[in-house]
């Protein structure tokens, strides 16, 4: 009795075990955390399947003898302290060899100090705040360009070819979105522009029309929006509805066709500023998106899944190279001349990419049309 | 610029203006603080979304008959609705602790919160544009048609609400049985009846002012009727609560001092104000604005 029950479990396990990996693979995860549900969720999910395009390829491409890949994703809800939380997760789980994340500014700077902890590699795809690679982090890298650069480069870009000069400010008093703003309106007085107010709004409010009207009184010729497209879809759809048809500008936060979606017809000439140069025009980024629109038909793409194939497709080779060994791993990326979709990638002292680019786009007939 | 955040005030206004008269008819007849109320003013909003999405506009001459569709259906399901919730978690509760039915309230407001995040998705949705919007001029501010529908919506509902309260035989059934449950079933009156009919009048404004909502701000998410549930709860006490003429009055006051203070003095803060007002009145007039003057509460 008891050797039946023994075989029937043997074969069940080695059913199970046959099903998952083939025997002697060690399975390795790489972590991706960004925001898969909640207000910012268009924009995870995006991640998530660039994300997954990438560990599939490496998979089949057959580069890993011993080991195989998983992706595992994970739900921040753009929320700082959920963030913490599952940063905690994470490092408590032996078979993550890195983290691709997170999406937000907010998120990723509390998360990147837990990582450190055990010395884990972060690659964040779409955390723009300068702030977070200068707390001194060896573990953080980060392959999007930051606000700084974004936020000036608007700056002169609405100066020297619009020649507007009075410009009102809103903020959405988070890391990435007052940080944003903050870089347009020192840019912009140096230039010698008028900022004619910087306010302050809370994530989640729907109704900006007193705060508009206040700024409509103080004739701005532009309103520059720090934040996520949610809010910055509602203010230009009040905007235009209170009689301030002035162009909304905001950062990549907003650059998504869900920044359309919400503010509707309002958003036809605002613009948005986006990290890096459309991946269309990226000759080696071509394959990607055919094999991304091939394997997700229908679905739009988001503005980070060149940044995060590329994030997830550099873990990849740091693990290929070195093997899971956290400490090799990060020192693996810290010299890496890393050449994917993006063209070039390699890092300064602190963790930032040294390729750095921004392009406008501007909304016409309901789509962001590149402009420069 | 004082005319145009009186506008916006006003149209805020008007929302939680109908939305807290749901929560102060149900505290003046079951002395119980329907804390799911928001709950069904989202899934309101969510019966207008999906209508409005699904039913395509035959002929522009059709958009009134079409938005009245809308509207009627949003007050029934949200109105039924609340029926529902009042049979479920709350009439099995009636003789027990107060406590009991504002727990049970709870509850519910969170299992329709996640019912709708499982269904509908957890993400915001747009709402679609059906209505057309145009601008008028009104002594140098301009207005939106659609904040004149609003405002002339809500007004129109809490008058006809008015003249049911106190001309219909109904109307009066409601005051006896919000001034003693007892001596009202002694009399002939159906308690049961009347409180289900206090909760569709309730939940089917509730839902309206979903509607409202989703149209004034364009979008819909399962937890839109948190924040805007807490105000309008403020609204009917600041009112004095149990007291319809109360509620109507503290949504608007709640709406223009929004308004006022994020547009002259902080829009980050602006929640802030509206809570100190209602500090300041339940600490000089603890029964509200309104609360002491009516003897007959409803």
């Amino acid at each position: 009795m008891y050797r039946a029950l023994l075989i029937a479990l043997g074969i069940l396990t080695g059913f199970t075990g046959c099903a998952k990996s083939p025997a002697g693979m060690k399975v390795v995860k790489i972590a991706l955390v960004c925001p898969l549900t909640g207000d910012v969720a268009a924009m995870g999910q995006g991640m998530k399947r660039a994300a997954e395009i990438a560990v599939e390829e490496g998979n089949a491409a057959g580069r890993f003898q011993d080991i195989k890949l998983e992706l595992a994703a994970f739900d921040d809800r753009a929320d700082p302290k959920e963030a913490v939380n599952v940063a905690n997760q994470i490092i408590s789980d032996r078979q993550i060899a890195g983290v691709v994340g997170h999406l937000n500014s907010g998120c990723s700077i509390p998360a990147s100090q837990i990582y450190s902890k055990r010395g884990l590699l972060m690659i964040t795809s779409a955390s723009t705040n300068p702030k977070l690679t200068l707390q001194g982090l060896k573990n953080v890298f980060r392959i999007c360009t930051t606000d700084d650069v974004q936020g000036s480069f608007a700056a002169n870009y609405f100066i020297d070819k619009l020649k507007i000069t009075r410009a009102a400010v809103i903020h959405d008093k988070t890391s990435y979105g007052q940080g944003l703003a903050e870089e347009f309106k020192k840019q912009f007085e140096i230039r010698q522009g008028k900022i004619t107010g910087f306010d302050g709004i809370n994530i989640g409010d729907k109704d900006f029309r007193a705060l508009l009207t206040s700024i409509k009184n103080k004739k701005p010729s532009l309103i520059y929006y720090g934040g996520m497209y949610t809010e910055c879809g509602l203010i230009s759809k009040q905007a235009k509805e209170l009689g301030l048809p002035v162009p909304v500008v905001s950062g990549d936060g907003v650059f998504t066709p869900e920044f359309i979606k919400i503010g509707g017809n309002a958003t036809e000439g605002d613009y948005a500023s986006m990290i890096g140069i459309p991946p269309e025009k990226l000759p080696k980024a071509k394959a990607f998106i055919e094999r991304y629109k091939a394997k997700y038909p229908g679905v739009d793409m988001q503005p980070y899944d060149t940044y995060t194939y590329e994030a997830t497709s550099l873990i990849m080779e740091a693990i290929e190279k070195t093997g899971k060994d956290p400490a090799q791993i990060v020192d693996y990326v810290s010299r890496a001349k890393f050449s994917g979709i993006l063209g070039e990638t390699t890092f300064d002292a602190k963790g930032d990419t040294l390729n750095k680019t921004i392009s406008i786009y501007r909304v016409k007939n309901g789509k962001f049309i590149y402009c420069e | 610029m004082f005319i145009e955040q009186v506008i916006n005030g006003l149209t805020l206004g008007s929302i939680y203006a109908l939305f807290a008269l749901g929560y102060t008819m149900v505290y003046g007849i079951l002395r119980m603080i329907n804390f799911a109320h928001s709950e069904i003013f989202m899934v309101g909003a969510y019966i207008g979304f999906w209508v409005l999405s699904s039913l395509p506009v035959f002929l522009p001459g059709f958009l009134p008959a079409y938005f009245l569709a809308v509207f009627i259906l949003a007050m029934l399901g949200a109105g039924l609705l609340a029926v529902v919730v009042e049979r479920i978690a709350y009439k099995p509760l009636r003789h027990a602790s107060r406590l009991a039915p504002l727990i049970s309230a709870i509850g519910v407001s969170i299992f329709l919160q996640n019912l709708i995040m499982l269904t509908a998705g957890a993400s915001s949705r747009p709402y679609p544009e059906k209505l057309p919007l145009e601008q008028f001029n009104f002594f140098g501010a301009q207005v939106s048609s659609l904040q004149i529908f609003i405002f002339g919506l809500a007004v129109l509902l809490m008058f006809i609400l008015t003249l049911f309260i106190s001309r219909t035989r109904l109307g009066k059934a409601m005051r006896a049985t919000a001034e003693n449950h007892i001596v009202a079933q002694l009399m002939g009156i159906n308690v049961n009846t009347v409180i289900s009919l206090t909760f569709i009048i309730g939940g089917g404004l509730g839902g309206i002012a979903g509607v409202l909502n989703g149209l004034y701000y364009g979008s819909v998410k399962y937890n839109m009727g948190f924040l805007p549930g807490i105000k309008a709860f403020t609204a009917a006490v600041l009112g004095g609560i149990g007291n319809l003429k109360g509620a109507m009055a503290g949504g608007f006051i709640l709406g223009i001092v929004e308004a006022f203070a994020a547009g002259y003095i902080s829009s980050e803060n602006k929640d802030i104000f509206a809570f100190v007002i209602l500090i300041l009145v339940l600490l000089f007039k603890p029964a509200g604005l309104f609360g002491e003057e009516v003897p007959e509460k409803i």
